[in-house]
């Protein structure tokens, strides 16, 4: 049995027009697992992990845990959030500021029942976990970002509870510490094995740290799977899109021809058995850029020319229009010949890349589903 | 860890259901604080209406009501148009100050907290015809030199709007100041940087920007002007200047018998224009997030003028408050009132024989403790109502109720409160008349919607994450309340109780019309003092009411910081 189950989940908020912040929601989440929701501003996220600790009512649809029924709307039941054993760390901390660290850790214990000797063994031990053993008897006020950022992530898993919820809570951290704190957390979690449902809206976040990621949209779910799943096999162009393949390539096949944005497809031409047309998705880091179509044999090609191209240190971010697109090529700096560097506005170059890299996608009205497509024998060549 | 399983079902059957007992909870609250509110006005209206409502045909067709209408119009526009004009410029002056005169900002607050009958007092200890002491000044002028008095009559129209408005300058102020300190420095920089005039940004970007602080503050200022009973009664006696305050009180006071019908009556056109104006500038900064600009330095102009600053708000405090304090201070050190001032004859007479009489002394004694009791019975009212309006999102009729009868108060004159109260209060089922009671029933349904707009911006500047932090580590609502939400908003509550209970003390009108002869408060024994003629006693009785205020406004800064005066 699941250990969270949620299903048909809907809430609306009031309002003109009014919003519908998340979209008959069903999901299961095992015990110990790390699922992670990942979305646009606005998607639904918070709102989700809100219904999850019962900071937020839903219109309609039902949550629970084991054999305890949280939420219920047909049967009118809705566990308030302290009834639900639950851990949550926000985005903004929320460190009580006039408590000291140890009180706050404590917090839930005391409110609990938990009292006495075991629950100071337990705060110490928390405390611990999060290398925070020494901040115990300062003020939150006294803390750095990083330092809040851990005591919070104590208080939210010295209660044990049966599920941990996390809204956001490395993005009021800089870069470097973002890193620090996402490493720390998965190790955590490896050790205790926690149930916990993470909100952001950062891929590499979800990544890293997600059992499951769930990819959401207007306040559904787009695309469960593991990080691997969702990374290598996008199941729409929105995931797609959302994960990095941000170069959109819309492809035709006519008279025996692929055309992208009326330019020709050379090299290994790609086609698909039912669609012709499709959409190829591609990151920027796959994309290869040559002075001729010699240069790059293996690859599917197409002409282009040179918009810009801007220097970021380790690689070179080029832009080239090819018919009416513009696309985006990463190129590493550091293995880019001088004919790369020297590349200005105007000139033309050839595109290339590994089919092997893109995904390809039906159309609009199909709803955007990963399609196959396979390259034909090569052209010309 | 996460495997640890809660009993299946043992709690379950807490249910939404329990929607049905916290209604149930929310409605004890309010229908007694409605009784409070809408009883008084209640009665007001049968009371007017008896008798086929004859009162209103006896009463608006005498010969001298046209008169007091336009008397009463003319001092609340009057007196709105020097505030506005007086106040906005103070508020702008005010953001023109450097860096260490900030704490300078204050300081126009100060009447607002000031008893305000002290400060009528004061002004005619100055401004009388005959013994004023800025009218024996100014006789002293080449062109004034031939006067045997005046040349400033303080108990004519003119004058009274001009005190009045002096103080409802503090107001707008107060107000407006608060919405320039709101505006984001950036966005002022932009429009300059847009190309914009220190005019052009003005009209185009501060202007707009402040508006709701300007209705918000026109608004208060209208209300106070309209319903002023303090400086026409004091005043306007001598030269028969009337407004509708006065004649409601003189139909209670001036009877015999006494005639409630009258007074309801004449009540009636208060009521309805107060009541209009709150629920008026309510619906229309209904949605005021639009006007919010987070974030940022506070408004700092370009260019400083601080000097011109510093002398508009000195000679502001000067006029408001160091003069009339002065007059009052001589005048309670001096045996008697003369235009001569003889310091060599000043003594603590008058503070010994206020002491040494029974009345006086029970008086300060009342005034104080019922005002204490009242802000202990408003501080948890407060807290209650701004929890139900802030977070039981589910109680929607509850909450509309509760928000117009918290609101309704604003609205409603002193003076009419006080007859409200006394027809209430008069007659079963709470006969309180003649006891301390009600004093202490009118000062909580008075402070009502003072108690509950501080716990609100109190709450509301605390924000959801700290309470849903508590709750979802398993806290109820109670041990939210009284760990988390009521430690957190110790200062900001401290600060602003103190300030209650200034306001408290020095409450004269409504105190004026519910008085018995054996409850007495500060302000009415003042006032009888002030018909008796004793101006030096009289100057005594104000003088400690001053010091009462003063020792409370010194706690409330102590405690809440000068952000006390925010919630007013
Ligand atoms: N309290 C609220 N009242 C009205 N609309 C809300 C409220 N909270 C969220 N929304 C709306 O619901 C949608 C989802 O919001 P949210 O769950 O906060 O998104 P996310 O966390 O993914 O950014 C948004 O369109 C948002 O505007
Ligand atoms: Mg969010």
């Amino acid at each position: 049995m699941s250990h969270i189950l949620v299903k048909g989940l809907h809430k609306q908020f009031a309002g003109k027009p009014p919003t519908t912040a998340i979209d008959d929601l069903d999901f299961a989440i095992e015990a110990g697992e790390f699922i992670v929701l990942l979305g646009p501003s606005g998607c639904g996220k918070t709102t989700t992990l809100r219904c999850l600790a019962g900071l937020e009512t839903a219109g309609s649809g039902a949550i629970s845990l084991g054999g305890t029924t949280w939420f219920d709307s047909s049967r009118r039941i809705a566990l308030p959030p302290e009834k639900r054993n639950i851990g949550m760390v926000f985005q903004s901390y929320a460190l009580w500021p006039h408590l000291t660290v140890r009180k706050n850790i404590g917090y839930p214990l005391q409110a609990r029942g938990t009292k006495g000797p075991e629950a100071a063994k337990r705060v110490e031990e928390a405390a611990a976990l999060v290398d925070c053993a020494t901040l115990l008897d300062r003020y939150p006020a006294q803390l750095s970002g990083g330092q809040q950022q851990r005591v919070s992530l104590a208080r939210s898993l010295v209660s044990r509870p049966d599920l941990i919820l996390f809204d956001e809570p490395l993005s009021n951290l800089d870069a470097k510490l973002r890193d620090d704190v996402r490493a720390h957390l998965h190790e955590l979690h490896a050790r205790l094995k926690f149930t916990a449902v993470f909100v952001t809206h950062d891929q590499s976040e979800a990544l890293a740290l997600a059992d499951r990621v769930a990819v959401m949209r207007a306040g559904r779910f787009e695309q469960i799977g593991t990080p691997f799943d969702v990374f290598e096999r996008p199941a729409t162009e929105y995931v797609a899109d959302f994960i990095g393949l941000s170069n959109r390539l819309p492809a035709a096949r006519i008279d025996g021809v692929t055309r992208v944005s009326g330019v020709e497809v050379e090299g290994l031409v790609l086609a698909s058995a039912q669609h012709d047309e499709f959409v190829l998705r591609i990151r920027p880091e796959d994309l290869r850029l040559a002075p001729d179509r010699g240069s790059l044999s293996g690859l599917t090609t197409v002409a282009g020319t040179v918009i810009d191209s801007v220097f970021g240190g380790r690689h070179l971010d080029v832009y080239v229009a090819v018919g009416g697109l513009r696309l985006h090529a990463r190129i590493e700096a550091r293995t880019t010949d001088d004919w790369a560097r020297a590349l200005r506005g105007g000139e033309p170059v050839v595109v290339g890349f590994c089919p092997d890299f893109a995904r390809a996608y039906g159309l609009e009205n199909e709803g955007s589903r990963l399609i196959t497509v396979q390259p034909l024998v090569a052209t010309k060549d | 860890m996460a495997t640890l399983t809660v009993s299946a079902g043992s709690r379950t059957r807490v249910a939404l259901r329990r929607l049905g007992r916290q209604r149930l909870l929310a409605l004890l609250f309010v229908i007694p604080l409605a009784f409070l509110v809408l009883m008084p006005i209640y009665r007001l209206q049968t009371e007017a209406l008896s008798n086929g409502a004859q009162a209103y045909s006896t009463e608006f067709g005498r010969e001298r009501m046209p008169g007091t209408i336009l008397a009463t119009i003319g001092l609340a526009v009057g007196s709105l148009a020097i505030a506005m004009a007086a106040g906005t410029l103070l508020a702008w002056s005010a953001t023109l100050l450097p860096a260490r005169l900030r704490w300078m900002r204050v300081l126009p607050i100060l009447p607002i907290v000031l008893p305000f009958v002290a400060g009528v007092l004061g002004w005619t200890f100055l401004l009388s015809p005959r013994p004023g002491y800025l009218n024996a000044l100014l006789r002293r002028l080449p062109w004034w030199d031939h006067l045997v008095a005046g040349p400033i009559d303080v108990y004519t129209l003119p004058w009274i709007v001009i005190i009045t408005g002096l103080t409802l300058t503090a107001f707008v102020y107060l107000f407006l100041s608060a919405g320039f300190q709101n505006i984001n420095s950036e966005l002022i920089e932009a429009a300059h940087v847009s190309g914009s005039g220190a005019l052009g940004v003005f009209f185009r970007v501060i202007l707009p920007m402040i508006r709701p602080s300007l209705l918000y503050g026109g608004a208060v200022a209208l209300l106070i002007g309209l319903g002023q009973f303090t400086a026409p009664l004091l005043l306007g006696r001598q030269s028969d200047v009337n407004v509708l305050t006065t004649e409601i009180y003189y139909a209670l006071y001036n009877r015999t018998p006494q005639d409630p019908a009258a007074a309801a009556a004449i009540a009636s056109p208060l009521l309805i224009v107060g009541v209009a104006v709150v629920l008026g500038q309510k619906y229309l900064l209904g949605n005021t997030s639009r006007f919010v600009t987070h974030g940022g330095r506070g408004f700092r102009p370009i260019q400083r003028k601080s000097k011109f600053a510093v002398g508009l708000i000195l000679t502001y405090l000067l006029l408001s408050t160091v003069l009339p304090l002065v007059a009052l201070a001589v005048v309670s050190l001096s045996p008697f009132w003369s235009r001569r001032i003889a310091p060599g004859a000043f003594s603590l007479d008058n503070f010994r024989e206020l002491f040494a009489t029974p009345v006086l002394v029970d008086a300060v004694w009342t005034s104080i403790w019922i005002s204490f009791l009242a802000v202990a019975i408003c501080l948890p009212i407060g807290f209650i109502a701004s929890s139900l309006l802030l977070r039981a999102k589910q109680l929607k009729v509850t909450r509309a109720v509760l928000d117009l009868i918290i609101t309704l108060p604003l609205g409603v004159p002193a003076v009419v409160f006080g007859v409200g109260f006394l027809l209430t209060y008069t007659r079963d089922p709470f006969f309180l008349y003649g006891t301390k009671w009600v004093l202490l029933v009118a000062y909580v349904t008075i402070m009502l919607p003072f108690t509950t707009r501080m716990h609100m911006s109190g709450m509301t500047a605390l924000g959801d994450a700290y309470v849903e932090a508590s709750r979802v580590a398993g806290a109820g609502v109670v041990t939210t309340n009284l760990r988390i939400v009521l430690p957190l908003l110790r200062s900001s509550v401290g600060g602003a109780a103190a300030l209650m209970f200034v306001l408290l003390t020095h409450e004269f009108t409504a105190s004026l019309l519910i008085r018995s002869a054996q409850t007495q408060v500060m302000g009415t024994v003042l006032y009888d003092t002030y018909a008796n003629g004793n101006y030096p006693l009289v100057a005594a009785v104000a003088m400690i009411m001053t010091a009462v205020t003063f020792a409370g406004v010194v706690v409330a800064l102590s405690i809440g910081g000068s952000k006390v005066f925010e919630d007013l």
